[in-house]
């Protein structure tokens, strides 16, 4: 008896349409009994690398294929015949038109190898070349390598189920004279009625047809879902892909089409060989055809779809000229040394040595070719005029350094090879390269410049479901209230969709929405049908494929869909799975602050600011970084690392790159932290395991921080050489391998005439280390930019907000940055179009013997839905005379018009903003030909004016919150002051003097949530309120969450009652016990007066937890002294503490909820939530 | 203080029952304008003399009257003239009735919201917001030439009257029920064309019924589609004759609901609505030489009386039966 093979099988990458996932289908395959299975993806191969991983895993020989829509062949002869008078619809007035499925589809199979795969890359890759939607042109549909199965979806199979074998005939000449013996046709029974898709009467005509033709009939199931039961996903994803909500009374999806076993589809082909009137035998016939053509399809995953084999740009591309690579490489890495000087230097000998060592090991790998591209890119890249600089262990390669990828000297940081490469390794290097963000697709466009479209390609990031977006198509598809899907999925944090029903249970936050689960009915459970399913493809932010000239027959390349650029269909791990170069080029907002800040102060003052020449150790930049106000700074701006560099103190640049070191979660699961603050402070000693390992711990006071160490550690205790000692580095992650290391330690450690009390301290303090920790180089690469940013800050300021403003880098709203620049002094100048520029801008304000004050104008690209050109135009036109000048020659559109005049942007026009807007109404009205343009004047060029109210005090802060979601004149919280003193609210600048353990009231706009992984292994969510005089960070721990979590996370404004907690002179936080949403008691203030505050209080609106004014136990043991929570000692149980918790390798057990993005509305950008008034403008 | 504006807690669908109401207030004053579906307008000015009451007291006996007689309870402001009366029924409720003292106007608008004012719809509103006239007192204060800028000659010198008080409006008696309406919600977002123009066929042959039971015709037909986003579209459109015959009422009714072209819009449900119906006597009809049309009307009046006789569902169009 024959088995069977499934050669048409979707899966999830067929987004919108299969509902499992690959590894699923070829586990199923496997227990099925079924030892080859083919994939056959919607119009894409996305799929193909995860599957063939799994095949090889299960055991099962993967077939690779792809489903295509096809356009059918030359404009029809019998065209006239048959096309009916094409009535044009008309344009629906609501709700868009249908999804147009028309074009049939065609599945295709690779067959011979390597030429197999390549068509099919290619097939796929022309399908994309249409617009809109992927179609397969007559033209392109011809290949020597592929099986072809005509479908119930086919041309021919249409024709079938209409019942026209005729004119299915005629639709099959083409196809058979372009793929001859290849082509099949392909039957399938979903045990559906009438003629359609998956009946019984369309499989047996297909079967009879085939007979008739003489083209070999195959069976299949048109498989969408690995399992019975998953037909109701199906219909979710149907409705989800057309747009559509379910029709019950429509047909649905049958159920039938998953992964049936060998037996089930025997049964199938007996009843269709029946159907269409042969003996029962022929079954056995149909079965056996379907084999010969699985048989008959061989790509080899290794082989042909080159796994493993690696592929780079041709030498001559990357100036090689006609040398070899590696001789090029040599020749520039010694110009290099002769360029930098460190020919020249003492010591210089130990330069030479370490390059002809790292190009040893670069020849070992053959890698040359590698370094040249990348340094090709990065020359290119710097031509242009872009800043650029070398991220990852990349930068602890002196050859890196010395072609000019790397900024900082490897040698003299301590950086080592051996992290980012060794013989022993053989992964692919990766470099990875930052550069400014708002000029990274210029970056793209000039290396597929200079590689050409045929090696370059940039890579596939699919979006799949998450909580959110599952509740959103499910419930569409579920016909349910948009408004109610919007509450819903909004109230969840972004978790995946199959934690929805345990994250109802558990959250605090959605214990309101658990209570209303039943009224949803099967919503949850469809929405964890659809977990992590791909709903769609983006381009990867970062990743660009280099490759030889090969490269479009080895992956499927489709047109991105904003900039056009080619793009892989295969994500990231993919890529490095098939052996393609991956660079991965980042853009940094940061770094276009920073380029935007420098060339204000050029602008400006006409000085030049090279930073990458900016003197080390400048004493003002580190008194600021020591004063912890590092709000806007590179990587050290976060409510923690403000903290952490307020107990570290930094003050070199070593300092630096260790603060970016110690906060990750590694070290802070390592407790290294704590000891590392002790013992700079002096407050302990420096201790080190063993006096032979004071060389490399000497610079972190015997903490292990980074990397390097513990390699250093290991090739010195066990005399191993750094290459194998970084492969043990890697090894000490899992906990299998964990164990053999141990014994390997300790013997090669004692062979080394080490006792065994230094061999079980260092080696406890290596297993602490795991594979947490930090990579130096990547400190250090961090670090560079970090000082450049803290010295803009500290010499430059107004500058740097001009910066940090129009590139908007890192994780506060810029209503905060705004904030913290008015604390800082810089005068913040108001948007007027005279003056503002398309970015923000420095001007000077004031100049008294000297000392020059810059002021930061605010830019036109801020004001909300201005267009680029817009902008432009405005900039451009400047000066403007007067209000008809302004409108005639910027030629603003009416809402930005009105917008701008909101913001007192007009102002210098005359008359009140109101008066303004009424003007523009009328030259907009005139404009359309109602009126002549002639303007009421009065005095002048002042417009005149028209006796409205202008705007309130609280209009225009509504209003500029509106239109630039800053709050430009003042600070918001100022119009509150007089309630918040009548609380006894204490402000962010006198908390500085608040006693430990004193409870307090803070109110302010919520800038930043987050609940990070703690080394408790509870959930703790951290927020930062912004009063105007400064921030403060508060901390709720799991024990006020059930009465704070949904107002902490779903409110702008809080009022919270709070311990304040201290741990050093610049290290003060506040944890939370209870919180209100402060623009509700606003509201009450001002309609019920004190006594309705007084009852909403003394009602259910705030947390009722944790009154202790103490703090309570649990809390005072949490908050440790490290900026994170202590660990649990062994205090009283907590409740919470019996929840599941997920245990990590290291012991570090992570809350099953922290980390997530939370729910809310997260920081505060204004627009919606803020309280609009009756007389709001706008 | 001498008109009254009443509302009727009707259910709706049941505006056959307002000219019985109407009956009631016409015992007072003659001078009565309905204002379907449920509300009237009741100018009092001789009625308070003879009864010996003044209006708000008369109020209290309409409303005890109707309470009496027919079981509906009604909301009843009163004010100098029908837009303060008009605007005195949002203040009141079922037992309070609202009431805007004679020589009080400015005092009641100035802290109206603009929308409040009868004639501001949200176009208006919005506009006047926009320029922070947001309270008529605003309104009122604000130079007559800039509201004229702002919403036109006209409107504006209207919006100025009627902020400041001055209500020029008279109570005009007319006649009942200016039309029906028939809704047929969806219990789910329905996309099927099928399914809507049963809809449709069903509400005209409703709105159809209802007239000839009360020998009307209508001149219009409108059409409102609401989504399940709760918006709507609306469109309507003047039949050729007024007239209310089914067919020809489901005639347009199709027309309008083709001329959406809808497709893949969630449908929550669909409305019809015969407006400017007029006494059926009154209306023409074009005859023709189509024996047709002639036995189609034939029919439906034999439909009509069978209808009468044995319940709405004895007879109707096949494809509703289903």
């Amino acid at each position: 008896m024959p088995g069977f093979t499934h050669l048409h099988t979707v899966s999830g990458f067929s987004a919108r349409y299969g509902a499992s996932h690959p590894e699923r289908l070829a586990e199923r395959a496997f227990e099925r009994g079924m030892d080859a299975l083919a994939l056959t993806d919607r119009d894409t191969l996305a799929g193909t690398v995860r599957f063939a991983k799994a095949c090889a895993k299960a055991g099962v020989r993967p077939l690779f294929g792809a489903e295509l829509a096809v356009s059918p062949p030359e404009p029809e002869a019998d065209r006239t015949e048959t096309s009916v008078r094409r009535d044009r619809r008309r344009t629906p007035v609501r709700g868009g038109a249908f999804v147009d499925e028309s074009a049939p589809r065609v599945t295709f199979l690779a067959r011979d190898g390597a030429r197999g795969w390549a068509d099919l890359c290619r097939l796929v890759s022309a399908a994309h070349t249409t617009p809109d939607t992927p179609l397969l042109s007559w033209a392109d549909n011809h290949a020597d390598g592929l099986t072809v199965l005509l479908g119930p979806d086919s041309d021919v199979g249409r024709a079938l189920a209409a019942g026209r074998p005729d004119r299915a005939a005629r639709l099959l000449a083409p196809w058979r004279e372009v793929y001859g013996d290849a082509l099949r046709l392909e039957a399938v029974w979903h045990g559906r009625k009438g003629t359609g898709p998956g009946s019984l009467r369309l499989a047996a005509r297909t079967v009879g047809f085939a007979a008739e033709q003489g083209v070999r009939p195959v069976l299949s199931n048109a498989v969408r879902y690995a399992d019975p039961g998953q037909g109701q996903i199906a219909d979710v994803l149907d409705a989800a892909r057309r747009l559509v909500p379910i029709d019950a009374s429509k047909e649905l999806d049958s159920g039938e089409a998953w992964l049936k076993d060998a037996g089930a589809m025997r049964h199938a082909a007996e009843r269709i060989v029946e159907a269409a009137g042969f003996r029962r035998e022929a079954a056995h016939r149909l079965l056996e055809q379907t084999q010969a053509t699985a048989a008959a399809c061989l790509v080899d995953p290794e082989d042909d779809l080159g796994m493993g084999a690696v592929h780079f740009p041709e030498p001559h591309l990357v100036g090689a000229g006609r040398r070899t690579a590696q001789r090029a490489l040599a020749s520039r890495a010694a110009a290099g040394m002769v360029l930098r000087g460190y020919d020249r230097r003492p010591g210089h000998r130990e330069y030479w040595e370490r390059m002809h060592h790292e190009l040893d090991i670069i020849a070992h790998h053959g890698f040359a070719s590698y370094f040249l591209t990348v340094a090709q890119v990065v020359d290119d890249v710097r031509h242009m005029g872009i800043r650029v600089a070398a991220r990852g262990s990349g930068a602890g390669s002196l050859v890196n350094h010395l072609l000019g990828i790397a900024h900082a000297d490897p040698v003299e940081h301590g950086l080592l090879m051996e992290r980012f490469l060794s013989k022993e390794r053989v992964v692919l290097p990766d470099i990875d390269i930052d550069v400014e963000s708002a000029r990274r697709l210029e970056v793209y466009r000039a290396i597929i410049g200079r590689f050409g479209t045929e090696r370059v390609a940039t890579v596939a990031m699919p979006e799949t479901y998450r909580v959110r977006h599952a509740i959103r198509d499910v419930g569409a598809a579920l016909s349910m209230d948009p408004a109610e899907i919007d509450r819903v999925a909004k109230s969840f944090p972004h978790i995946r969709a199959r934690d929805a029903r345990a994250a109802l249970e558990e959250l605090p936050e959605l214990r309101e929405l658990a209570g209303e689960k039943k009224r949803y009915g099967r919503l949850w459970e469809l929405v964890e049908g659809l977990d992590a399913l791909p709903r769609g493809v983006a381009m990867h932010p970062c990743g660009v494929l280099l490759s030889d000239a090969s490269l479009l027959s080895r992956t499927p390349v489709m047109p991105t869909s904003g900039e056009g650029f080619p793009m892989a269909q295969f994500d990231k791990d993919d890529v490095e799975d098939l052996g393609l170069l991956k660079l991965d080029v980042l853009g940094v907002r940061m770094q276009s602050a920073m380029a935007h800040a420098v060339a204000e102060v050029e602008r400006a003052t006409g000085e030049r600011v090279d930073l990458d020449a900016v003197p080390e150790g400048d004493p003002a930049t580190y008194r600021m970084i020591r004063s912890a106000e590092t709000l806007g700074c590179f990587q050290i701006e976060s409510p923690g690392q403000r903290d952490l560099v307020g107990r570290l103190q930094p003050s070199t640049f070593h300092d630096l790159v260790v603060d970016i070191s110690l906060f990750r979660p590694g070290p802070v699961a390592a407790d290294m932290v704590r000891p590392f603050i002790e013992a700079r402070h002096g407050r302990a000693p420096v201790r080190y395991p063993h006096e032979d390992l004071a060389e490399p711990l000497e610079g972190t006071y015997g903490v292990v921080v980074f990397h390097e160490q513990v390699i250093d550690i290991v090739a010195i205790m066990t005399g191993c050489g750094r290459g194998e000692a970084d492969r043990v580095r890697r090894g000490l992650s899992d906990p299998e391998s964990q164990g053999r290391i141990k014994v390997w330690f300790a013997q090669h450690a004692a062979a080394n005439g080490y006792d065994a009390e230094t061999i079980q301290r260092t080696w406890e303090i290596v297993e602490a280390f795991g594979s947490y920790g930090f990579c130096k180089a990547h400190a250090v690469a961090f670090a560079v930019p970090t000082y450049q940013s803290a010295w803009l800050k500290a010499h430059h300021p107004a500058a740097f907000y001009a910066g940090l403003l129009t590139h908007d880098p890192g994780m506060y709203p810029k209503r905060l940055l705004l904030a913290d620049a008015r604390r800082r002094g810089v005068p913040i100048l108001p948007l007027d179009v005279n003056k503002s520029g398309v970015a923000h801008r420095i001007e000077l304000v004031s100049e008294s013997r000297g000392a020059k004050v810059w002021g930061l104008r605010l830019a036109l690209s801020d004001v909300h839905g201005i267009s680029e050109a817009e902008a432009e135009r405005v900039a451009e036109g400047q000066p403007y005379a007067s209000l008809l000048d302004f409108w005639e020659r910027a030629r603003p559109s009416r809402p930005l018009a009105g917008r701008l005049a909101q913001v007192g942007a007009l102002d210098a026009f005359g008359a009140n903003r109101r008066d303004l807007q009424l003007h523009l109404t009328e030259l907009h009205r005139g404009a359309r030909g109602g009126r002549g343009d002639q303007l009421p004047l009065s005095g002048g060029r002042r417009t005149a004016s028209a006796g409205l109210p202008d705007l309130t005090s609280a209009e225009k802060l509504s209003a500029e919150l509106g239109v630039l979601s800053m709050d430009a004149s003042r600070n918001l919280m100022d119009d509150h002051r007089t309630f918040l003193r009548e609380l006894g609210v204490v402000s962010a600048k006198r908390l500085r003097e608040a006693r430990h353990g004193e409870t307090v009231l803070v109110a302010g706009a919520k800038a930043a949530t987050q609940t990070p992984p703690i080394r408790s292994g509870r959930r703790v969510i951290f927020s930062t309120l912004d009063d105007g005089s400064g921030l403060v960070d508060l901390a709720f721990f799991d024990d006020s969450h059930d009465a704070c979590a949904h107002t902490v996370f779903h409110s702008w404004l809080l009022l919270v009652r709070g311990v304040v907690q201290r741990r050093g002179p610049r290290s003060l936080s506040v944890v939370g016990s209870a919180a209100w949403n402060l623009a509700d008691l606003l509201e009450v203030r001002r309609e019920e007066g004190l006594e309705g505050v007084a009852a909403r209080l003394a009602g259910a609106g705030g947390g009722q937890g944790g009154d202790d004014p103490e703090g309570g136990p649990a809390r005072r043991r949490l908050a440790g002294s490290d900026g994170q929570p202590a660990p649990a000692g062994s205090a009283a149980q907590d409740p919470m503490e019996r929840q599941r918790t997920i245990r990590m390798s290291t012991g570090y057990e992570m809350h099953p909820w922290a980390d997530l993005r939370p729910a809310g509305e997260g920081p505060a950008v204004g627009r919606k939530l803020w309280h609009q008034s009756p007389g709001s403008a706008g | 203080m001498t008109i009254l504006c009443v509302r009727f807690q009707l259910p709706p669908m049941y505006e056959a029952a307002l000219p019985q109401l109407l009956g009631l207030l016409e015992e007072f004053t003659p001078v009565v304008e309905a204002l379907p579906p449920d509300g009237a307008l009741a100018d009092l000015r001789g009625a308070e003399r003879y009864f010996g009451r003044d209006a708000v007291q008369l109020a209290s006996v309409i409303r005890v009257r109707a309470l009496a007689l027919y079981g509906v309870d009604c909301v009843i402001g009163a004010g100098p003239g029908p837009m303060l009366a008009r605007m005195a029924l949002r203040d009141a409720r079922p037992g309070l009735t609202g009431a805007v003292p004679e020589g009080g106007e400015r005092d009641f608008l100035a802290g109206k919201p603009v929308a409040a004012l009868p004639g501001v719809g949200t176009a208006t509103a919005r506009t006047l917001c926009e320029y922070g006239l947001d309270t008529l007192g605003r309104v009122a204060a604000a130079p007559l030439s800039t509201l004229q800028r702002l919403v036109g000659a006209r409107a504006g010198r209207e919006l100025h009257e009627k902020a400041n008080g001055v209500d020029r409006g008279r109570v005009v008696p007319n006649g009942v029920s200016r039309s029906l309406a028939a809704d047929r919600p969806f219990d789910r977002d329905e996309l099927d064309p099928g399914r809507h123009r049963r809809a449709l066929l069903s509400a005209a042959e409703e709105l159809g019924a209802r007239l000839r039971a009360v020998d009307k015709v209508c001149r219009t037909l409108t059409l409102t589609v609401r989504y399940a986003d709760r918006s709507a579209t609306t469109r309507s459109r003047t039949l050729p004759e007024p007239t209310a015959h089914s067919a020809a009422l489901t005639r347009t009714a199709y027309d309008l609901y083709g001329a959406l072209g809808l497709q893949r819009a969630r449908v929550r449900s669909i409305a019809l609505r015969a407006e400017g119906l007029a006494p059926a006597e009154l209306a023409s009809h074009q005859l023709t030489f189509d024996p047709v049309d002639e036995k189609v009307r034939r029919i439906e009046e034999v439909a009509d009386r069978a209808r009468a006789k044995f319940g709405p569902r004895a007879v109707m169009p096949g494809s509703l039966a289903a």
